[in-house]
């Protein structure tokens, strides 16, 4: 709660403060509180904070921080303080941009903790409406025009399915608060012989359609390539780490509920896993544009993360923390390595890679560490966290893990394409790569999270 | 524990001093871990199973980081922690690339060090990978247009054998009694037939890759090929040996259920590729290639003598290991030697090397005649455990193994006369006091071996009795 608290209030101050201003005047205070909103909701983890509200006299809960929530909090401000931090030349615009993205890291805040569906479709709301401008803040760029507006499209139509389906499960429920609304359906199907209200079955499916969106999911995932592709890189990579992670936290909570009619979702949501993945996987294979690939290649994140919401039962929510923390420090290590690289030739192809082996050995380290993460291979966080996904999952969906690992073995055709242009082609363009400090410490964190998962873990939970 | 961190830290000294290091520190580093290797073998013993060193928490709390030790561990240490340092001394051009590759050996030398000793199922897979990642960057260092492609098929054969493994292991993991990835309790696990098809075949398929065994060699030509010398002497010289260190040590105790099955397909698929290697051996022009068919010819044997489960091809198999690994090493440092010198290893451009440079030829004559298995070197023994412990499994197998020895000495023959003897502009230059320690480490290998073979026997008879008697346990129950 207290994170929500210091964002939003640093979000006004820089909407207001910084009018006018350069960003790179008050980039300095916007990562120095995000920081310290992690930091606060590292350090108050274990108190429990509620915020609840009279609907119809009855006293609602709407939102409430515990340890899980706080944790998550504290993960989403880490990484956008490090976004912020490294991609901070990108656009030399208005402070307003840093203030959006406050905002809409207060959307996530509101996804991670919700305790109501109305909350959740505010966060969704404020989570996206700040990136439907930032999104298309290369204004004189045509490729940003056309993300802003395909986000825009693509985020309407969800949410608006989305709240059909909530009409749906208050239907069927008779209320919008989590804790009750699980009890009904659960109840009825562990009694013999009562079918589950058509009503509830559909609202689900209309709610994970709606969520399914936001985390760019095969079926629903066509947006995701151009969006990435087109909006600037900083709104790329928060894209794909703060708003995947937080709708997946979201998504994760809301099938809890209805964990007790488990298997009147689970199987659908396994083949769409499995799609996403092979889908995200092979398209990512044909890929020239480094933006592209990542945009494929965060899909096929997605698809492992479905696999989560399959084994979610509340008490391994840990494995969600520590996958999303993986991915998105090594994403937002390579997007930034891939940025500065863009930046440095104009040109957003593989190309853009040639030769950095040769002109900065210490980045292309830093490079292989963050591919290699993302490929899921060991020493580094991204393994372990696969590791944990699979290793839980394999009870419950043995097929899709077999999925999952072939899709890792397809992976590695495109993250060694990387490799390629690294370290075999040449260039003849000079190359300096700043932040040259946070790559590495990033590419610290990466290693220390796979030499030694169980210590950090264990001190984080 | 240290030898797995010590060369880790060592490679990161290399890297942080860049061009300054000198090749005999980097030399020096990669000696250290033997002396611990001593200091084991002095505190252990090679007696009573398979003891533990270090045990500590890893991935969670019953994923553990746990190195043991015993005979045969002991005995891939060894092979390891002398062959690298054999590797630094001669093995790496001074060429821009020297630095990363010095780096990688040292890294990969403190991988393969865990992968041999590690005792948790997932440690042993991790450090499997992790051995990967260090011989993928020295190939990517090759010269050639195909370079990207040659590496990728290497890495993504070896990969998708290894997530097999890693399926299989899973498997094993969740059916242990208490979700635990210790060696002990994987082996406890009891597994329906067919079951054990599937676990024993994923462990198996990453094992057969890695070796390679015939339908899965077709990365190794290449990959050999075009690599740099210390790539091609890591790969065949000691990679290898973790796909048949695997076999013994990981697939016969897991999955004894299924060796049953399997024994057939993979001694006639072994020899088969014995003949296959061989045959191809003889026709090649390119000095590196033809070793790499042989060596394709030589590990295929040891595997087939593996799969014999007798006592025989057990023991053979490790000394042959330990032997092949000498010789593999030993002929690729000559050819990178040759290649140095007159810039090519093409066989029908050399010639007469051997008139300027007696030093030489001496010691590529005696690593040849350990290759073709001559009494009273280094191959000799281990070969012939192991066809004696094929003909008891089925006489004409055996009769068609046997063929490789007159194979081998037909293309090793061949590539010494072609390039020594005979007519040649090209001289080798005179060896170096590095080429000439890195040569006598080997020799010493090759003549000692050949004398005293059962020294080596010696070491690992204890735990190649344990395995034999898990296998023939679990066999026992089956009929």
């Amino acid at each position: 709660m207290i994170a929500l608290f210091v964002t939003f209030f640093s979000a006004v101050i820089l909407l207001f403060a910084g009018l006018n201003k350069k960003e790179s005047a008050f980039s300095l205070f916007a990562v120095v509180s995000l920081f310290v909103s992690a930091a606060l909701s590292f350090a108050c983890a274990n108190q429990m904070v509620s915020f609840g509200m009279l609907e119809s006299w009855v006293p609602a809960n709407m939102m409430s921080f515990g340890k899980e929530q706080h944790l998550f909090a504290a993960l989403l401000a880490f990484i956008t303080g490090f976004v912020i931090l490294m991609f901070r030349e990108n656009e030399n615009l208005g402070t307003d941009q840093l203030g959006l993205m406050m905002f809409s890291l207060c959307g996530a805040y509101m996804m991670v903790s919700y305790e109501h569906l109305v909350m959740l479709f505010l966060g969704i709301e404020v989570l996206s409406i700040p990136l439907f401008v930032l999104a298309g803040a290369n204004k004189q760029n045509l490729a940003s025009n056309e993300a802003s507006l395909k986000y825009f499209l693509m985020g309407a139509f969800s949410t608006g399915i989305f709240l059909l389906g909530t009409a749906f499960i208050y239907g069927g429920t008779g209320s919008l608060e989590l804790e009750m609304m699980g009890i009904k359906p659960s109840f009825m199907h562990a009694m013999k012989g009562m079918p589950i209200p058509v009503l509830i079955n559909a609202g689900i499916i209309l709610m994970s359609v709606g969520l399914l969106f936001k985390v760019a999911a095969a079926p629903f995932h066509f947006w995701a390539p151009d969006v990435y592709e087109g909006s600037p890189n900083r709104t790329t990579v928060f894209m794909a780490t703060i708003v995947k992670v937080a709708a997946f936290v979201a998504f994760y909570r809301l099938l809890n509920t209805f964990g007790g009619i488990k298997d009147s979702w689970a199987s659908w949501l396994t083949v769409l896993g499995g799609m996403t993945i092979l889908w995200g996987n092979l398209a990512a294979l044909g890929q020239k544009s480094v933006k592209r690939t990542l945009a494929f290649s965060s899909i096929a994140h997605a698809g492992y993360l479905v696999m989560f919401l399959l084994i979610a039962d509340g008490t391994n929510t840990w494995i969600l923390w520590f996958y999303g923390f993986s991915y998105a420090i090594a994403s937002v290590l390579v997007f930034s390595i891939a940025n500065q690289a863009y930046q440095q030739t104009g040109d957003f192809s593989f190309d853009a890679f040639n030769g950095i082996a040769k002109k900065c050995p210490i980045v292309a380290v830093v490079l292989v560490i963050g591919v290699l993460s993302m490929a899921g291979i060991p020493i580094s966080a991204g393994f372990n966290a696969k590791f944990y996904l699979f290793s839980f999952a394999w009870q419950h969906t043995p097929w899709l893990v077999g999925i999952g690992l072939l899709g890792s073995a397809i992976s590695v055709g495109y993250y060694f394409k990387f490799f390629k242009h690294a370290f075999l082609k040449e260039s003849n363009n000079e190359m300096q790569f700043v932040d040259r400090g946070l790559l590495i410490s990033l590419a610290l964190i990466i290693v220390a999270l796979g030499a030694m998962p169980w210590a950090i873990l264990n001190l984080v939970f | 524990m240290e030898v797995i961190i010590i060369p880790i830290i060592a490679s990161l000294v290399v890297i942080a001093m860049g061009k300054r290091i000198p090749m005999w520190l980097s030399a020096l580093f990669s000696l250290l871990p033997i002396l611990l290797v001593g200091k084991y073998f002095q505190q252990m013993g090679v007696e009573g199973g398979w003891k533990t060193i270090f045990d500590q928490p890893w991935i969670s709390d019953n994923i553990r980081f746990t190195v043991g030790f015993d005979g045969l561990t002991g005995i891939l240490l060894i092979l390891t922690n002398a062959l690298v340092p054999v590797i630094i001394l001669g093995g790496i051009r001074n060429d821009e690339n020297r630095v990363k590759i010095t780096a990688l050996t040292l890294f990969m030398q403190g991988a393969l060090n865990g992968v041999f000793m590690a005792q948790d199922g997932l440690m042993f897979y991790i450090f499997w990978e992790l051995a990967l990642i260090p011989i993928y960057f020295i190939t990517l260092t090759m010269s050639g247009v195909d370079a990207f492609k040659i590496t990728l098929r290497f890495f993504l054969y070896t990969f998708i054998g290894s997530l097999a493994m890693l399926a299989s292991l899973i498997y094993l993991f969740l059916h242990t009694a208490n979700y635990s990835f210790a060696f002990e309790s994987l082996r406890a696990v009891e597994l329906s037939h067919t079951e054990s098809l599937f676990v024993g075949g994923g462990i198996l398929l990453a094992f057969l890759v890695k070796i390679p065994v015939l339908p899965f060699h077709s990365w190794q030509a290449d990959t050999y090929t075009n690599t740099p010398a210390a790539g091609t002497m890591l790969l065949s010289g000691i990679m290898l040996k973790m796909g048949l260190y695997g076999l013994l040590r990981w697939f016969l105790p897991l999955a004894p259920e299924s060796i049953e099955f399997y024994q057939p397909w993979v001694i006639g698929l072994s020899v088969a590729g014995v003949l296959y290697g061989a045959l191809i051996a003889i026709r090649q022009k390119d000095m590196k290639r033809l070793v790499a068919f042989s060596s394709l010819s030589h590990v295929a044997l040891i595997a087939a003598g593996i799969f014999t489960l007798t006592d025989a091809g057990l023991e053979g198999s490790v000394l042959q290991m330990f032997v092949h690994g000498i010789n593999a090493v030993g002929l690729f440092l000559v050819i990178e030697i040759i290649e140095r010198s007159t810039g090519t290893r093409i066989l029908g451009e050399l010639g007469g090397l051997a008139k300027n440079n007696r030093l030489f030829m001496v010691f590529f004559m005696l690593i040849a005649l350990g290759t073709v298995a001559v009494p009273f070197t280094n191959g000799f023994p281990g070969e012939l455990l192991l066809l004696k412990s094929v003909y008891t499994y089925n006489h004409n197998l055996a009769l068609m193994a046997g063929l490789t020895i007159i194979f081998c000495a037909v293309y090793i023959f061949r590539m010494v006369q072609f390039s020594m003897f005979g007519e040649g502009t090209g001289t080798v230059a005179a060896l170096k006091w590095n080429e000439i320690l890195a040569f006598g480490i080997l020799i010493v290998g090759v003549i000692g071996i050949g004398f005293m073979p059962q020294l080596i026997i010696d070491i690992v008879h204890n735990s190649i009795v344990q395995i034999g008697q898990w296998v023939s346990e679990a066999r026992g129950v089956m009929s």
